[in-house]
């Protein structure tokens, strides 16, 4: 299996070889649908014989269009890749004649490449350099949609698929992503750079928070909900009796500790102030217990990976009772941010910086009335490390005996 | 680069952002007529979800797993299209993990659209107790600021932990892996239950020549303003300085920096040595409120070398990080539920990592996401 490379092969070659080891495993590959397009695969290959990124910043540029256009030219001059980030429907859900003209467009502007469900939330398309002016036009008036979400300002927003699949949505996030991603005073900032850094909002029906809303974005907004979980006792007993399911097991792995079981009355008692919405007896017997009816928006912000101060985690701001109410506090907290805050720093570094009064003044103004939270804090983390020789040297005998222990001794001489 | 052919009457229209249609017309009738009456779901296999809906309708999603970085040509996509109309409801959903689901209004067509995405090569599964992805960021294939590249070690860790996905293997719970090329951590999030993360492992040297192109030219501008490429360092470990002849100088402190690339996010002409850079490996985070709640994840291993396009020893680590997982968590029991249970102090005895000062690894009690309002709950 290992890539047999003469010493004296270039770069490229070398790199080429190991794209045809990337092709040949049991997963579908990436290699092979990029040698189905017209990307400089070459540069790629280079890149990752050398262990060193083959690109660098390129300087292009569309008319009016300041975001969502991202160019790229190999260190070598030789190539350019541009791509495009475009907004995503919310939920992410594409229709095959939205795709249609996904396709349409990346044929005729484009490599022939898609990068279907981006990071960000977008969904990326390579294009050709010479077409990329009359690209921008085609995904607006063909697909229906705007390139967009680069640069300091509002990153593709995020919603979890919400009411449209699931049924512990506790509020309708595909609706709450529209509306704040319309809304003129977030959409007045969609085409500028005006922030000192990136803002994401992410958007989860529920406390389990399938899009990643407590650590990636700077407003969070997650459903959740005040009091026990409503339980149907009736239902509850039906489905002991049925063997569904365990009273005994979904009370002893409770994370709250806040269950009781009646075996007398065949009573289920939930405490609800020690109830923490982990969601595990909910997960365990739906739809005989449920989320309660009091349901929140619980708002926390500053929660990001890519900041001044390293990765942090969201911190609570309130609970609000439909989504219409963050926009006050939104715009409130953005201006404070563009004041405040140095270049590069996301709102949750400006926290680190100036304290999390600066939220709580923003919120005791916009948000009076509303619970608040008590916002944890924790230590910095750090991503990368500058290593002695030593250390280095101590990680590689290691990794060399694991190594052995899951390939074998005979992959020691690769 | 001076083009004047666009079917744009006013270029200037595109200031104003055009937002993608709403969502409600993506959806199928059937989605639509039962939006938010969702009551249960039933799970067929490892990649099929049955949703239930309070007026007896039922909606079926199969999870496809698609090439790292979800990158596909316009062939595959075409196909993927022609399956989602004739056996699905003509709509597909792009997932967070950076696979696609298929939905369909039967378990006859799920299963069809399942015989037909594996004879094109693509896997069903990622349901439940299993793999349910690894994300990966663009790394090599785009990215100025990419330490490894991610898709090659993400491919390659697919193809070892296929069975994962596909469920003909068994874990205890849902696991999600990261791959991310650089400390910026695109790749997902830092809270995932295995995260790996490429860094340089040494402090970034400025290029001689072209240093030049992230500094001011005359010495006399530092005193307005301390140019970007030293702002940003969280340490202070970069210096700026005007030289007697009046230009600007550069240093990089190897003994303050932490290696987080943030200099090299503001500025191209930063060098390394690539036989020094390496990745971390961090395991046992999460966002979800479940179990003991949303954490970051412990850094337990802080430097491991990159060798493409096997990357052998990363995925002996990640393999030997869920096999210990596998043989002693109890059933339902995340990566990092399971490390707080035993303590990672014990986790990092069966691991046999060696401990520097780089993989302290303390223990932290985490109280965060939604539990923050404990008070009103």
């Amino acid at each position: 299996m290992s890539v047999e490379t003469s010493p004296k092969s270039s770069d490229l070659e070398r790199g080429m070889k190991m794209l045809e080891y990337l092709e040949r495993g049991p997963w579908p590959s990436y290699v092979t649908e990029l040698k189905k397009t017209k990307y400089p695969i070459e540069a790629y290959a280079e890149g990752l014989a050398r262990k060193y990124t083959p690109w660098l910043s390129g300087s292009f540029r569309v008319r009016y269009v300041f975001s969502g256009i991202l160019a790229r030219r190999s260190r070598d001059g030789k190539f350019v890749e541009i791509h495009f980030r475009t907004y995503a429907p919310a939920g992410r859900f594409y229709s095959t004649s939205y795709l249609r003209k996904v396709v349409e467009v990346a044929k005729r502007y484009g490599i022939g490449l898609v990068e279907l469900g981006g990071n960000t939330g977008a969904l990326v398309m390579n294009m050709i350099a010479e077409k990329a002016d009359e690209a921008v036009d085609a995904i607006r008036t063909i697909m229906g949609s705007d390139v967009g979400g680069s640069g300091d300002t509002f990153r593709e927003f995020y919603a979890c698929p919400g009411p449209a699949l699931c049924e512990f949505a506790l509020y309708d996030t595909l609706h709450a992503m529209d509306y704040v991603r319309s809304h003129p005073a977030v959409y007045r900032y969609l085409n500028t750079q005006m922030f000192p850094y990136k803002i994401k909002f992410k958007f989860s029906g529920c406390p389990m928070d399938c899009a990643t809303a407590n650590s990636r974005s700077d407003f969070a907004l997650i459903g959740t909900w005040v009091g026990p979980p409503e339980v149907d006792q009736g239902l509850f007993r039906k489905m002991v009796e049925e063997g569904k399911i365990n009273p005994k097991e979904i009370v002893d792995s409770c994370p709250s500790k806040a269950i009781t079981w009646d075996e007398e009355r065949k009573e289920l008692r939930i405490d609800g102030s020690k109830c923490l919405k982990a969601m595990n007896c909910i997960r365990k017997a739906f739809p005989a217990i449920k989320p309660g009816r009091n349901r929140k928006i619980a708002l926390l912000v500053g929660a990001h990976a890519q900041g001044h101060f390293g990765p942090k985690l969201a911190r609570a701001v309130a609970l609000l009772d439909s989504i219409e109410e963050v926009i006050p506090f939104a715009v409130e907290l953005i201006n404070k941010y563009m004041e405040l805050a140095p270049r590069r720093h996301r709102i949750g570094d400006m926290i680190i910086r100036r304290g999390f009064k600066v939220i709580s003044e923003v919120a005791d103004k916009t948000l009076p009335n509303k619970p608040k939270g008590m916002p944890s804090t924790h230590l910095r983390v750090s991503i990368g490390a500058v290593l002695t020789d030593d250390e280095r040297k101590l990680y590689e005998d290691w990794s060399k005996q694991l190594v052995n222990e899951y390939f074998g001794s005979s992959s020691g001489t690769r | 680069m001076g083009m004047s052919l666009t079917v744009t009457p006013e270029p200037r229209d595109r200031m104003n952002k055009r937002l993608p249609i709403p969502f409600s017309t993506q959806l199928p009738e059937i989605i639509r007529n039962n939006y938010g009456k969702w009551i249960d779901r039933r799970l067929h296999g490892n990649g099929i979800i049955e949703h239930i809906s309070e007026t007896g309708d039922k909606v079926f999603t199969v999870k496809v797993g698609l090439p790292p970085n979800s990158r596909v040509s316009i062939d595959t996509l075409e196909k993927f299209i022609e399956i989602a109309d004739k056996y699905g409801l003509g709509v597909v959903r792009a997932t967070r993990g950076m696979n696609l689901e298929f939905i369909t209004d039967s378990l006859d067509k799920a299963l069809k659209i399942k015989e037909e995405v594996e004879k094109l090569g693509f896997p069903v599964g990622g349901w439940g107790a299993s793999l349910w992805h690894i994300t990966s960021c663009t790394a090599y294939l785009t990215c100025t600021t990419a330490v490894v590249d991610a898709p090659s070690i993400t491919q390659v860790l697919y193809n070892h932990l296929k069975p994962f996905f596909t469920g003909e293997e068994k874990l205890p719970a849902k696991l999600m892996i990261f791959v991310a090329g650089c400390p910026n951590v695109c790749g997902g999030t830092l809270a995932g239950d295995i995260v790996i993360v490429g860094h340089y492992g040494q402090a970034p040297r400025p290029d001689p020549e072209r240093i030049k192109f992230c500094l001011p030219t005359s010495a006399e501008a530092l005193k307005k303003a301390v140019p970007d490429v030293a702002a940003v360092c969280p340490v202070g470990a970069i210096k700026v300085f005007g030289k007697p002849d009046g230009s600007v100088g550069i240093e990089v402190d190897e003994r303050k920096c932490i290696a987080c690339s943030r200099c090299k996010n503001v500025c191209d002409y930063f060098d390394w040595d690539p036989s020094k850079i390496g990745v971390a490996i961090f395991v046992g985070g999460k966002t979800s409120n479940t179990g003991t709640g949303p954490r970051l994840p412990y850094k337990v291993i802080p430097w491991l070398p990159v060798n493409p396009p096997e990357y052998r020893e990363i995925v002996a680590a990640v393999r030997k990080i869920i096999d210990i997982w596998r043989r002693e968590a109890n059933p339902g029991e995340r990566l990092g539920d399971f490390i707080d249970r035993i303590s990672i102090d014990e986790f990092m005895n069966k691991l046999g990592a060696p401990r520097t000062r780089h993989n302290r690894c303390e223990e932290i009690s985490w109280n965060f996401g939604v539990r923050q309002f404990v008070t009103y709950m």
